[in-house]
């Protein structure tokens, strides 16, 4: 009786959170802005599901002609773009990625199972989740379509392999986001992506001498890499569908097998970290220092930026302070990074001489840039967004908004330039250093596309902005409104440097690429000055909004 | 009921200052006047319109109508000028939580126009004064609630400020750190600031300030020093009790005077009725 008491209770507490995230949306399409942002989220939605469904299509015709021909050894290479995909897709693009943060259940008496599952369910409403399953399903019609007798197998292990990564991404959330909430652990991470990178430095060559004069030992450090892959997620997943194909249907099942017990390992340690959160548990730092000896605060200096009016020294410290307490930001600055390694040895990278980029070195540069650009957008756009209730210090203070923007937009500026130096060194140690004429034509290309995105962005954040938590990891963005709005500007900004950059090199002549870009950096800097004169306006009349929608709890 | 003092030149004048969120109107007429040096407090029942009037002298929130002056400075046209002279500490604190303490004073004296130096003293100072200094790599989301209060006071007057807004500085306060907020507000008056306080702790008001506005449903019912109101509110009593032959609810102890509760529950028409029993509860 008892049983079925709290079972009853579950269910109404699931149909209780699911009513009020409804009422929650109607409620929003109350206001203009809610409406305008049940538009973009369509957009997004349509991009997003043409997205899955090429995918799905583009998926499933290679695993039916690797089925068809006999080429089953392959499928893993199908598998592993899926396994990024759904992976990386939420911290490479986190402005489009929001999974809902359902932490402030607790306050409800949620038993631990069901906290564990809303956690689960709602935090896999993501785009990530839906273009994986779409994918994921792809290979498995694929696979169906080619060989009819495979339909178990290809059902079983897609059915395994979507949930593993389901989970896999929500367990490497919940503990990176451990992680990252204590400046120790950030340090520590800080040093070690240094040595990482700073291992590339030897990386490099020693490719090169294995490529050019060690050809048995490469293949031996292929063949490891390939044994090794095997018992990856993805190599499971191709294993098992592979061993079906050549009827070995119990070593078919052990490489299922084997994939469970991957997902009861992840059960295991994502149940320790939302176990954590259950009982209560603070990702402040406060907590860590109580045991430490009380000492006296004393009052530190404020920074001093030479040549820039005390107010927006402030506010470039301030944002410096904000940013380098936030492990999740902290972990978005290195993706730049860590794209161009992918670009470099991952996939696509047709042996060891190198992937995508490693083709055309001279773009390594450009493009890291133009990531670094993508994810500075939640920050850009959004500008306030972690100031939260804090905003109001700006309404009440004596400094113009002109000012205020200046300020933040200079402090964002400031971050892109260090991510700029990041990437240049980055491409310098694993590709080659990028020609003086790409790198005074990059400098140039993201001088216009930031002064655009800057002046695109002030708008914005005070159009459209939405209190997000430097915190807490992957389960804020910016507005749709605002994510819809900076993709468009962002595309075709970035369309506008690639074509330039395509011009520069079609004709041999790097520099007509600079003056193009000088050229567009001249009228940018018109209009963004044009924005920084009126926004005092803007702010003043929608202080309220503002205010109100910062101050949310 | 308007009992108003005369005052020469008004730290803070309204005039038919109105306030309406589209059929509602939240703030309506209110014609306030708070004379230099005042500690003034400014009172009213939940959703009368304290905090829309404070959010509109402060510049947080745009009048419909009417006109307000700070300092005889007009705010809608020169506000940067009027935020210079006050200091406020708003509903919500306004505190940047992943700031310390010390970075956060510090931020904000900068932004009021202090230099470097004297942006660090004072930061100093007023941790020390606040019982503050004592976490000093405390994140301002760790601190505690009556923390982050002493926080935004210390804020509110880092740069001196000539005025002073505090909305609900009390709340959620415990006696300790309710002791150091009065102590320095007090030390500020006798400097010569003027403080406009709401709070609904009615003693703390009736302790500290010497003089009271009253709103209720957007409209200021009474306004005037302590005594002028009582005074107004055993005069209107009178009138009442020769007219129907009974007394109100809320009557002091022969030869006591009325408390600012009484004045306030007589003002507002506070007495309530449970007209249902909630029988579930307990």
């Amino acid at each position: 009786m008892a049983g079925i008491n709290a079972a009853r209770r579950t269910q109404g507490q699931f149909e209780a959170i699911a009513r009020v995230r409804w009422q929650l949306f109607a409620n929003s399409l109350r206001t203009m802005r809610g409406r305008l942002e049940l538009v973009a989220r369509g957009f997004m939605f349509l991009g997003f599901a043409m997205l899955g469904f090429a995918g799905f299509a583009a998926l499933g015709f290679a695993t039916w002609y690797l089925t068809s021909h006999g080429k089953v050894a392959f499928l893993a290479a199908l598998f592993w773009p899926i396994f990024l995909l759904w992976q990386l897709f939420p911290i490479v693009a986190t402005a489009f990625s929001e999974n809902v943060d359902s932490s402030n259940l607790l306050r409800f008496p949620l038993t631990r199972r069901s906290y564990f599952f809303v956690r689960i369910i709602f935090g896999s409403l993501e785009p990530a989740t839906a273009i994986g399953i779409l994918w994921t399903l792809g290979v498995a019609v694929g696979v169906a379509v080619s060989s009819p007798s495979l339909i178990f197998a290809a059902a079983l292990t897609s059915f395994v392999f979507m949930g593993l990564n389901i989970l896999l991404g929500r367990m490497i959330y919940a503990w990176v986001e451990r992680w990252l909430a204590q400046r120790r652990t950030r340090e520590l991470l800080g040093i070690v992506l240094f040595v990482f990178l700073i291992s590339f430095q030897a990386l490099g060559p020693l490719i090169s001498h294995f490529g050019e004069r060690s050809q048995p030992a490469l293949t031996q450090f292929s063949r490891q890499a390939l044994l090794i892959q095997r018992f990856s997620p993805p190599g499971l997943a191709a294993d098992s569908i592979a061993s079906a194909f050549h009827g070995n249907y119990l070593r078919s099942l052990g490489s299922v097998a084997l994939q469970v017990f991957y997902v009861v390992v992840i059960l295991w340690l994502l149940n320790l970290r939302l176990r954590a959160q259950f009982r209560g548990e603070n990702l402040g730092e406060s907590a860590a220092r109580a045991i430490k000896p009380i000492g006296k605060q004393q009052a530190t200096s404020s920074w001093d930026i030479p040549g820039v009016p005390g107010p927006i020294s402030a506010i470039v410290e301030k944002e410096f302070h904000y940013l380098s307490r936030s492990g999740p930001m902290l972990f978005t600055f290195v993706m730049p990074m860590v794209i161009l390694l992918i670009f470099r040895f991952g996939a696509g990278s047709g042996g060891a001489r190198g992937g995508l980029l490693a083709r055309a070195t001279d773009l390594a540069f450009p493009v890291g840039a133009a990531y670094t650009l993508l994810i500075l957008t939640n920050l850009m756009y959004n500008s306030f967004g972690g100031d939260g209730v804090g905003v109001q210090m700006f309404f009440l203070s004596p400094v113009r908004f002109r000012e205020i923007l200046m300020g933040k937009n200079l402090a964002h500026s400031l971050v892109m330039a260090i991510e700029m130096i990041l990437v240049w060194l980055t491409v310098c140690l694993v590709y080659r250093p990028p020609s003086t004429a790409i790198t005074l034509a990059t400098i140039c290309g993201v001088a216009f596309a930031l002064l655009v995105s800057l002046s695109a962005g002030d708008y914005m954040s005070m159009y459209s902005p939405k209190k997000i938590d430097y915190a807490v990891f992957g389960r804020q963005r910016a507005s749709g409104a605002t994510a819809f709005a900076s993709l468009g500007i962002q595309t075709a900004v970035l369309g506008l440097c690639a074509l330039g950059l395509m011009v520069g090199r079609a004709y041999g002549r790097i520099w007509i690429a600079t003056l193009i870009f000088l050229f567009l950096t001249v009228i940018a800097t018109v209009g963004y000055a044009t924005v920084l004169n009126r926004v005092d306006a803007v702010a003043l009349k929608r202080r309220e909004t503002i205010t109100a929608e910062l101050s949310r709890a | 009921m308007s009992t108003s003092s005369t005052v020469a030149s008004p730290a803070i004048a309204t005039e038919h200052l109105t306030r309406r969120f589209g059929e509602l109107t939240a703030v309506q007429d209110v014609n306030l006047r708070v004379a230099p040096g005042q500690f003034f407090g400014f009172l009213g029942p939940n959703g009368a319109g304290k905090s829309t009037t404070i959010k509109m002298l402060t510049g947080l929130l745009a009048p419909t109508s009417g006109r307000m002056q700070i300092l005889g400075t007009d705010f809608v046209e020169n506000p940067v000028e009027v935020k210079r002279q006050i200091g406020v500490v708003p509903e919500g604190m306004a505190l940047f939580g992943r700031l310390t303490g010390s970075e956060y004073l510090n931020f904000v004296g900068r932004m009021y126009g202090l230099d470097r130096a004297t942006a660090a003293k004072r930061s100093q100072e007023l941790l020390d004064f606040m019982q503050l200094a004592d976490q000093p790599k405390a994140l301002v989301t760790d601190y505690s609630h009556g923390m982050q209060k002493k926080l935004a006071l210390a804020a509110a007057v880092i740069h001196g400020p000539k005025i002073l807004f505090l909305d609900e500085p009390f709340e959620g306060v415990d006696a300790v750190a309710s002791n150091t907020l009065k102590a320095m507000l007090q030390s500020m008056i006798a400097r010569g600031a003027t403080i406009f306080l709401t709070s609904h702790v009615l003693e703390i008001v009736e302790r500290l300030c010497s003089h009271v506005a009253i709103i209720h449903r957007g409209q200021l019912v009474a306004q005037g020093s302590l005594e002028e109101l009582r005074a107004g509110v055993e005069a209107q009593s009178a009138a009442a009790l020769i007219a129907s032959g009974t007394a109100p609810d809320e009557q002091p102890i022969a030869g006591e005077k009325l408390t600012l509760e009484q004045i306030f529950l007589r003002v507002v028409g506070g007495t309530r009725r449970i007209e249902q029993e909630l029988s579930w509860l307990g």
